[in-house]
């Protein structure tokens, strides 16, 4: 069924000459009749596989909804959303991360992986030695058996992101995962998102509304204006992205400049 | 008022002394550890005490009002042997007892599955619980007398219509609060699900029935509550052997120790079995009102 061919499609992991998401003219509403409300749109736009593209905006200004489009959750009103050429299909087109870990309280750290395995097609024997390759990737250890209230937000949000990989998806969808997290703890998880995801190549989208946080972790900035979210910067991020000390990089000139370019146009976006 | 005190003198019993509690602190802790024992036993007491009172007073009959004691004799009576006579009935109360719970088994098992299932269809299909659901209201608002007299008449007087009674009234608990329970999930946790590549099916079973166990589990200790009380009226016709039946023949013999013998019954086993559904629940769902 729909988990058995996710994890047959690796063809695209790498950056290769493909687009991984090609949005044309996408139109997004919501509601139905005489009340509707546009949130998205028109946008035009297309992600090469293996960039880290991170979508910036004011909140409300449709950015999630673009994610959810390109998720497979929501249908445009107008245009075509295509991921690896195809119409997306959740589960089957990219890993997910939402904004709350939305782990199943039933299930403890383990069985919350083991599910997403499970899913994914991986076999039972297979499923111990890649969970702790999964819980090893976003850093976590030792707290396989605890119940998924026991451990610490920011311990949730990695087992998500492990949980998100865990089915080898070529893109990986991210909506402002750190939100709701302290600094220390966002600091550290941003650094580890980077890490994975520029050893895996995967191609990512992360949706968020710090400037510091896009500058941090894109290839590649857009920013949306104000709803309905149309695209009013597209920039290029040329910081190292590999072999680079992370605080070092915070503290750089360059750094700062692309913070306060892109502050600057959420603002102007946003008014 | 003259002199000044001086300012320090090292006490023996200073805060960093190791000293034990105090024992107002003793005696606090103590009551706390057996609280839960002794105010349910003080209170009980009291009741006895107070009943003992009336009926010594004589304003009622004792055949209205028997004495503890008469009841304390009537409890023995039916629990052994005596003048030849076996038990209430010849049949001891403990088998009585076993005869009804067996009743409220089968009866309240066979109402809270289909409640059950009752409760994923209709939470998860819209038009089956428009089309549904007004009969579990109506059915849930019958006192179980109003249909036993039907059941009689459909079923005859043995075991069918008794269980047949207590699976009605079992049932509309389990199936609302699974209704409920399962069109309430949560999306975040059904989307979350999908993303990770859950067909229909898997959302149903990993998601949806673990998420709506807490609130099922809570419709069945009510629909056993529910086929408790009804117990009496399931056992009115041909009920003996059993609790119910024991206490409707001895109200028709004005015998009101044993009638008071089978309600005290009935109402500490239920209670016994309420206690252990409600520890079954906390070892099933330790999520509950965890997320």
């Amino acid at each position: 069924m729909s988990s058995s061919d996710v994890t047959t499609s690796p063809q695209e992991t790498g950056a290769g000459h493909t687009d991984a998401v090609r949005l044309d003219s996408v139109v997004h509403r919501y509601g139905r009749g005489g009340e509707t409300f546009t949130a998205v749109g028109p946008v035009d736009l297309t992600v090469p596989a293996g960039e880290f593209l991170v979508l910036v905006g004011a909140s409300g200004c449709g950015k999630s909804t673009l994610l959810r489009l390109v998720a497979g959750f929501e249908r445009p009103a107008h245009g075509s959303v295509r991921v690896h050429g195809a119409e997306p299909r959740p589960g089957a087109t990219a890993g997910v991360v939402f904004q709350t870990p939305r782990l199943f309280p039933w299930r403890t750290v383990r069985g919350n992986i083991d599910l997403a395995l499970r899913y994914a097609g991986v076999e039972r024997a297979r499923r111990p030695e890649k969970r702790r390759e999964l819980l090893d990737r976003v850093g976590l250890a030792g707290v396989e058996g605890r119940r998924v209230w026991e451990i610490s937000g920011g311990q949730q949000q990695r087992v998500a992101i492990a949980r998100a990989l865990a089915a080898e998806n070529p893109l990986l969808l991210l909506d402002e995962p750190f939100a709701a997290l302290d600094a220390l703890t966002r600091e550290r998880l941003q650094e580890d998102v980077r890490q994975v995801t520029a050893r895996t190549g995967r191609t990512t989208v992360f949706v968020t509304h710090s400037a510091d946080e896009a500058v941090f972790l894109g290839s590649r900035i857009i920013v949306l204006t104000r709803s309905p979210g149309t695209v009013a910067l597209d920039l290029p991020i040329p910081l190292p992205r590999d072999g680079v000390d992370a605080e070092e990089l915070r503290n750089s000139a360059e750094f700062a400049e692309l913070r306060a370019r892109v502050s600057h146009a959420v603002k102007t976006a946003a008014a | 008022m003259s002199t000044t005190p001086p300012l320090s003198k090292p006490s023996p019993t200073g805060p960093h002394a190791d000293v034990p509690p105090a024992p107002s602190f003793r005696v606090r802790r103590l009551w706390a550890r057996t609280r839960p024992v002794l105010l349910p036993s003080a209170s009980l007491l009291v009741f006895l005490l107070l009943w003992q009172l009336l009926a010594a007073s004589g304003t009622w009959s004792e055949t209205l009002v028997p004495p503890p004691a008469k009841v304390w004799d009537a409890f023995a009576d039916v629990s052994t042997m005596h003048d030849g006579v076996r038990g209430y009935n010849g049949t001891y109360l403990v088998e009585h007892l076993g005869i009804s719970l067996r009743r409220i088994g089968i009866g309240a098992g066979l109402g809270i599955a289909a409640g059950v299932v009752f409760g994923l269809l209709m939470g998860t299909v819209g038009w089956l619980r428009a089309l549904f659901e007004p009969w579990i209201t109506f059915l849930r608002t019958l006192p179980p007398l109003a249909y036993f007299s039907l059941l009689v008449i459909w079923l005859g007087i043995n075991e069918e219509p008794k269980i047949t009674l207590l699976a009605v009234a079992a049932f509309p608990p389990v199936a609302v609060s699974t209704t409920t329970a399962v069109a309430a999930v949560p999306r975040s946790l059904t989307e979350a699900a999908r993303a990770l590549g859950a067909s229909r099916w898997n959302v149903i079973t990993d998601v949806v029935v673990p998420s709506a166990l807490p609130e099922t589990l809570t419709g069945v200790r009510l629909a056993v509550g529910v086929a408790y009380s009804s117990l009496v009226a399931a056992e009115l016709v041909n009920g003996l052997p059993g609790i119910g039946g024991m206490v409707k023949d001895a109200a028709n013999y004005n015998n009101t120790p044993v009638v008071l013998v089978g309600i005290i019954t009935i109402g500490v086993s239920g209670l016994i079995i309420d206690g252990l559904l409600l520890r079954l629940e906390r070892a099933v769902v330790p999520w509950r009102g965890r997320a």
